[in-house]
Parts: structure tokens; sequence; C-alpha cells
């Protein structure tokens, strides 16, 4: 395993967990942030690894996260 | 010639030519969205294609593009792989008349031969997991055959639900999951969150093609898809139970992943890449755990690439969307002769109708945005004369461009329904939509000069079946 990245690419969060290595020893790790959820494979192009090169149009911001809406709203508990 | 799993298909596409095996080593990313994504440019007949050196990976399988061409249709039906798409929507629906076909109940299912349980699921180890388009918000599995039955009536067959929809890996034995609230599996999970219970939920991967076809065709609340994929195949469906949930599952499944989505629980998810060719996401969803995970030895994971059309959803959900929209307009108007609702599963659509008297066609477009599959989608209506094969574009084209008068064959209704998906909705779920009739007017409409038009000749039929048969046998 190679050390974490230290940052998501997508909402710049800095805990970052582990969710997969490489069957072959060293090559890849699956990676996944843990605020947005973003998941990234440590050889995936910059456009999807690096903070610096994630494109605007998909980056998060923690306010875009907290107000996402529920689809499917959650129904009323039957009393 | 029916396929009980997903190997024998592959073996078939192989034979004919339909399958490209890619032997040097890829990257897991960008290189199999980018590969399947592809075929959907390099022309109809592209194979599907199979990758089994993948960097990093010591063992993987992965099959692409398993139904994304005509040819690759037409033999998952089992046709011949240069049946024209004409044909092969009028074969479905002659096969759709034979529902319900009682499946086949058979306990030998491969995928009995390897299980994770519990602590130890780890989906990683299994599937050879992967990222899709750039702004996906991680890995997806986008082809699945999703089994899942009403709480309140779990023991009917027919309510029992086969459905495809998207799912984002988001954890060794967790996922996103998204129940779009018009589709059977949101009234089972509704009905489910209401009384704060888990729902039971069955994720099978990796199907025999015909699986594939039915788990993404819109189906009425109480018809078994199971019927329905024996009807289609000509065989009873194969089916197995579920060790864990006790669901019908497919008996040639790849994996059987089972577990519960978690009642009352929302988690980010997405963005993902959509078939409107348009990403939607950062929605909090519904999230399963996976207590149990059934695998054949050596599983070959399927997956679809979808985006900016046209790619293999376009094939797998061409047809079966045609389908059910001829079944329901020729039910109250017989003169309809064929529709085409393979454009972005019918958000436009082509319709063929011979003409009972003036005004008729342009019914006949209004019906269309009225059936079930209507009011999500049929944003837009072309109607043609019923000699104008409507999956034939050229001649769309040409109907559109010598009938129309637009000021009177356009018609444009404002607010009407459609799937929020839709990107050009305004707001998400409203949109307008439009008939363009490319009919011509028969009496009282007695617009236009179109009383000598210039018909096929009378020998041209029979010319050119004489030449297909010609071309085929030159191989």
């Amino acid at each position: 395993m190679n050390p974490l990245p230290v940052e998501c690419p997508r909402c710049a969060f800095e805990e970052i967990s582990l969710l997969a290595t490489s069957p072959v020893p060293g090559v890849w790790d699956v990676v996944q942030c843990g605020r947005c959820l973003y998941t990234w494979r440590t050889i995936e192009p910059a456009r999807r690894t690096r903070r610096d090169a994630y494109p605007d149009s998909f980056k998060l911001t923690a306010e875009d996260i907290e107000n996402a809406i529920e689809v499917p709203a959650v129904p009323p508990l039957l009393k | 010639m029916a396929y009980d799993d997903l190997r024998s298909f592959l073996d078939t596409l192989e034979k004919e030519g339909q399958l490209l095996r890619i032997t040097d080593e890829v990257l897991p990313e960008p290189d199999l969205a980018a590969a399947a994504n592809a075929t959907g440019r390099i022309g109809e007949n592209a194979p599907a294609l199979h990758f089994d050196n993948v960097k990093g990976f010591t063992d993987a399988r992965i099959a692409m593009n398993v139904h994304g061409s005509w040819a690759n249709h037409a033999l998952a039906l089992g046709l011949p792989k240069n049946t024209p798409v004409k044909e092969q929507v009028e074969e479905f629906a002659r096969r759709w008349d034979a529902f319900p076909v009682a499946p086949e109940r058979r306990e030998d299912a491969p995928w009995r031969e390897n299980t994770q349980e519990g602590e130890d699921v780890d989906l990683f180890s299994v599937l050879p997991l992967f990222r899709l388009n750039d702004g996906d918000g991680g890995f997806y599995l986008d082809k699945a055959a999703v089994v899942s039955r009403d709480p309140e009536d779990p023991d009917d067959f027919g309510k029992q639900n086969v459905g495809t929809y998207r799912i984002q890996v988001i954890g060794t034995n967790r996922l996103a999951f998204q129940p779009v609230p018009m589709h059977d599996v949101a009234q089972h999970l509704r009905k489910a969150e209401e009384k704060g219970e888990d729902l039971p939920i069955a994720i099978t991967l990796g199907n025999d093609p015909v699986m594939a076809i039915v788990a993404g065709m819109p189906m009425a609340y109480d018809q078994s898809e199971y019927e329905m994929a024996g009807a289609l195949r000509g065989a009873p469906a194969p089916i197995a139970t579920a060790p864990l949930t006790g669901f019908d599952v497919p008996w040639g499944s790849e994996v059987v992943i089972e577990g519960v989505i978690e009642s009352r629980k929302r988690q980010i998810e997405g963005p993902f890449g959509e078939f409107t060719g348009h990403y939607s996401g950062g929605r909090r969803m519904p999230v399963i755990r996976v207590d149990r995970v059934s695998y054949r030895t050596n599983p070959v994971f399927e997956s679809l690439y979808l985006g900016m059309p046209w790619t293999e959803c376009d094939y797998l959900v061409g047809p079966n969307t045609c389908v059910p929209l001829l079944k329901q307009l020729r039910a109250e108007f017989p003169e309809v002769q064929a529709v085409n609702a393979m454009y972005t599963h019918g958000l436009m659509v082509i319709i063929s109708t011979a003409k009972r008297y003036g005004g008729f066609a342009k019914a006949v477009g209004m019906r269309a945005m009225t059936t079930p599959h209507g009011l999500g989608y049929v944003a837009q209506v072309i109607l043609v004369d019923e000699d104008v094969d409507p999956f034939n574009l050229p001649q769309v084209m040409w109907a559109m461009s010598a009938k129309v008068n637009p000021k009177d064959d356009v018609v444009v209704i404002p607010n009407l329904s459609v799937l929020e998906l839709a990107p050009a909705a305004q707001p998400a779920g409203i949109s307008s939509k439009m008939i363009i009739d490319a009919t011509t007017p028969v009496a009282p409409d007695v617009r236009g000069n179109f009383s000598t038009p210039a018909k096929d000749l009378p020998e041209t039929a029979e010319w050119a079946a004489r030449l297909q048969r010609l071309i085929a046998a030159r191989g």
C-alpha cells in the first residue's frame, strides 16, 4: 500500500480512507473521501485524482452535500 | 436458441465474430470505459468486448458492450445477426403475445460455488470494479437485474420485481441505490420504510442476454419479468432461490449479491453520466448493506458504458421501449404500423400510421403522449405515413421535408409531465411537448398538393428481397 492521498479532489476534505488495493501488490489503491464519498483509483488521470486538475463543474462543497435533496424522500412512518 | 447464462451467449458472440477479446494490458481507467464508448463510434455492428489483462488485477474478466449493436441484439433474441432493426422489433412484439410463460426452477445454480458472508463480504475482491465517466462519483454496477418483493404481498410472484437501477459501490459491503420514484422497487421501498423496516434485495450480475432486456423494460406492476423472459426466449426462464432472501433470481447469474436497503437512511450519491447524455446526481439516496455474495468460480463482470448516445444502453432499451408503445397504441388504433421509440428511451418517437380520416395522425401522436411510458417520455412525436418506415431515418426526413406545412402540422403543448432526468425540462419534471404531423393529409383535410405521389414500383419489394438473398448467399 502506498501513502494515502491527503485530500479529496472533489470536495477538498482531508480524511481519505482505503477501500481496496491492487491484487498485484503496489500498483494502485482505491480510496474514498470520508465526506462526499468520491471514490477513485490512485492511478487514474489527474483530472480525476488531483484537486488542482479536477473539473470545477464536478466539485462539491460542504453546503452542496448538506443541502442535497433526498430521492426518494423518506415517507412518514405509519402509525 | 435460448441462452441460460452470459457465458454461453459470449461463446455464440465469439463464433459469430461479434466478440472481440482484448488481451493486451489495459488500464482499468480510462481504457475500459473508453473502449466501450468507442464501440458506439465505429458503426452499427460493433462487437462485445472482453478484457482479461487489466493493470493491477491478477484475475479479472470483464465483458462490455454485450448488447451494443444490432447484430448483438439480434443474437440475444436468437435471430440471425443481420436481422434488420424493424424486423427485430416486429419479432419482439410477436413473441410478447406469448406472455406469460412460467419459469423453470432449478436448484443447482452455478453461483452456489463460492460465498462470502457477513464481515467477510468484500465486493472489490469479487468484482474488478472501475469508473465509467470522468464526473462519476465512483464505481457503478449499472447492468444488474435487481430483485425485490412487495412487503405487503411477499408471496405474489408477479409483484416480485426485476429491474435495472444505477448502483454506486460506496464501501466493501455498501452500495448507494437509485430507485426512480415511478419504478416498481420505489413502491416496495416506500411500503417498507413506512413501517420502519429494511427492504431485502437481491442484485444479480452477469445474466443471460434476455434477462438484461426484460429488466429494463417498462412492464405493469404485477407482471413478472421472468414470465416475459420466457415469452421472449421461447423457453421457460431458468430461476433459482437466492439463499439469504429466498427471492427468485436467475439461475445463470455470474454473481448474486444479497442484503437490505436500510430503512429511512439516505447518503450522498453520484453524479453519474446517464442515458440522456448528461450527468445527474449529487442527491441523497438509499443505501444497501450487503450481507452475502454468491458467485461462480472465475466470474465474468459485465458492465455497460453509457453517456452521449449511441451507446450500448440505447441498443438495450431500444426495442424494449418500442414494443410496449406499439402494443398500447395498436390496442385502440389498429392503423398504427410501427413505432420507433429508440431515441433516449423514447423521449422522441416516430410513429407510422394509416389515417382513418383527416386529423387522425395528430390524435395518434397525442395518445402516444398519454400512454404510461409517454407520461414520463414522448416529448416529441413525428407521425409518418403507413408506407414510411419509421426506422429508416432518410425516409422520415423525406416525409418531414415534403409533407410538413409547419404552421398547421407542428403542434406544441405546454407544461406536460416528463421524467426529471430530461435535461431540457423546465422546471425538472415539466416540459412542453411537440407533435410533427408528417403524414399526407386526407379528407376532409385537403391541404397541399399530394395527389400524384411517386410510389415504389409494384415489383420493388420482390426485388429488394431478391437482392438481400443474393447478398446474403454471397457471404
